[in-house]
């Protein structure tokens, strides 16, 4: 059996339906699981249930988009699947992974005021983050990027670790709800998350409304079958990243923006319930009140 | 975001760097940087080595100029109508695009006639001006109908070509090109892959042979040289 370390395009690679492990994604996803325990065993705590399970989820979803067979249909045969890809690892599994680590865990690990905290907190500063996300977004879309990494091991190993990396960073201060560590307070969330779609929206166009095949790496590999045509996988990739992309950010922006509407909602009656109890009261009950009762 | 749960080392530490675990993980990632006894991804071998355009000559042009004359084969072969055609009388009179291959090809032959059939269509040159010729190197596999419903996937005006199997040699050999071979079992099952000539010969109005594009030419490389084969080869 043909085994490989990471998956990456191999011009001219016939296509077949036949089982490759990718033995790398297995090695990651350890390494990711381990890392979790460690850093929880490190703080004193034991994992909660509800991180452990989305913790979980982010790496089940880096797996099944790295192993075969999409892992390697994304790689080097189909731009749409490749887009595909990233779309989870960006917009599914960096957002579980970045809300499964608690609060109490970083702060043991990575204090504020310590010099690790300190390079956390700069990195995932929002404009520091909604650059780092875009620039890594539009430079892994460049053909020559694309053409040139992904046929190595290493490279397309490489391209998947930024890919991740920089949508942790990225959603970091969307999801996060440390201030402290730069989390962004609401409504700006939602307007950050926002910005990044309109900024996403570049290179989908690109995808779509180019007259050419970008990507050498897609247009001259084997075709899966006959008649469906580079030009057109590269369209359905970009309205992929637009659609697919842009339809999971919409729903984290309107679930975090309804989520803020409910918590100000609540605020506001609390605050309606508390006046009208003062009002009700006898003014040497309310408090603040020195007034001598009469 | 993390809820806590308090396990029974909680509060006993201090805030502590992540030295350890960083370490772990580090280690663990370097030995898979090292750990790479890496194979390629899929059990097929690759038939095709390049995955990039071709660079531009000096001329301007992106098909390679041929260091010798040659001229459409003066050989019988059969259209899929089954009309006879000999190339060096019959496809003369305008520019003609030559491909020797076979339709059960699972990795050049679809890919050179999906990115030349689609670049005419961008680049709004029609098969009246440029003629583009499928000959087959299989002519026991391929029947007139299956090279019919092979070439329909990319543009059913591409001519079928298709003879006895001395024919085809002897064109393949007047063209300096090697003979088909037996290349191996195909890994989709189905028979045999056969080593044919991986690139398109361009000839003039006058069927002599002027430039070739090898395999990894790409959309952008014959949007670039089908205006000039119609303005300078017709």
């Amino acid at each position: 059996m043909n085994v490989a370390w990471w998956c990456s395009a191999t011009p001219g690679q016939v296509w077949v339906w036949r089982y490759t492990p990718i033995v790398g994604v297995w090695l990651a996803a350890l390494a990711l699981g381990l890392g979790f325990l460690a850093a929880h065993r490190r703080a004193g705590v034991r994992p909660a249930r509800r991180d452990t399970v989305r913790f979980s989820l982010g790496v089940i979803a880096i797996v099944a988009v790295s192993e075969w067979p999409i892992g390697q249909l994304g790689t080097g045969y189909l731009a749409t699947v490749g887009v595909a890809r990233w779309v989870t690892i960006t917009f599914v599994a960096a957002p579980l992974i970045v809300t499964a680590i608690p609060t109490v865990v970083l702060d043991r690990l990575l204090p504020v005021d310590g010099a690790g905290g300190r390079r956390l907190a700069a990195v995932t500063r929002w404009p520091t983050a909604l650059v780092l996300f875009n620039v890594v977004l539009l430079a892994s879309h460049l053909p020559l990027t694309i053409d040139s990494l992904k046929t190595s091991q290493l490279g397309s190993f490489a391209v998947d670790v930024a890919h991740l990396t920089v949508a942790l960073v990225w959603w970091w201060p969307a999801l996060r709800r440390e201030p402290d560590r730069g989390a962004l307070g609401e409504p700006a969330r939602a307007f950050y998350l926002f910005a990044s779609s309109v900024l996403m929206f570049v290179p989908a166009a690109f995808l779509t409304f180019s007259p050419l095949p970008l990507y050498g790496l897609y247009e001259l590999a084997p075709p899966l079958w006959l008649g469906y045509d580079a030009i057109a996988d590269q369209q359905l990739a970009g309205i992929t990243m637009n659609v697919v992309g842009g339809l999971v950010l919409w729903v984290v922006i309107g679930v975090l923006f309804l989520g803020w509407a409910a918590q100000q909602a609540e605020l506001d009656a609390a605050e309606r319930r508390a006046r009208g109890r003062r009002l009700l009261s006898p003014p040497a009950d309310r408090p603040g009140s020195d007034a001598p009762p009469r | 975001m993390g809820t806590l749960a308090a396990g029974p080392g909680a509060g006993r530490r201090g805030p502590r760097t992540m030295t350890r675990p960083t370490r772990l993980v580090a280690s663990l990632a370097l030995s898979l940087l090292v750990a790479l006894p890496v194979a390629g991804c899929g059990p097929a071998g690759p038939t095709a080595t390049s995955a990039v355009g071709l660079a531009p000559q000096p001329d301007g042009w992106r098909g390679l100029p041929l260091a010798r004359e040659r001229q459409l084969p003066d050989v019988a072969l059969l259209a899929t109508d089954g009309s006879p055609v000999v190339p060096a009388r019959d496809l003369v009179g305008r520019p003609t695009l030559v491909f020797f291959g076979y339709t059960s090809c699972p990795d050049i032959c679809p890919v050179h006639l999906a990115t030349l059939s689609s670049a005419m269509r961008e680049s709004r040159v029609d098969h009246d001006r440029v003629r583009v010729v499928f000959i087959t190197v299989d002519p026991e596999r391929d029947t007139p109908e299956r090279i019919e419903e092979f070439l329909a996937h990319f543009d059913r005006r591409i001519l079928g070509l298709t003879g006895e199997r001395a024919a085809i040699e002897e064109a393949l050999a007047v063209l300096d090109l090697p003979p088909a071979t037996v290349d191996g079992e195909d890994p989709r099952g189905g028979g045999d892959l056969i080593g044919h000539p991986a690139q398109i010969i361009g000839f003039d109005a006058e069927g002599r042979a002027r430039r070739v594009w090898p395999f990894g030419a790409r959309r952008a490389d014959w949007v670039v040289d089908l205006p000039r084969i119609v303005a300078e080869w017709s």
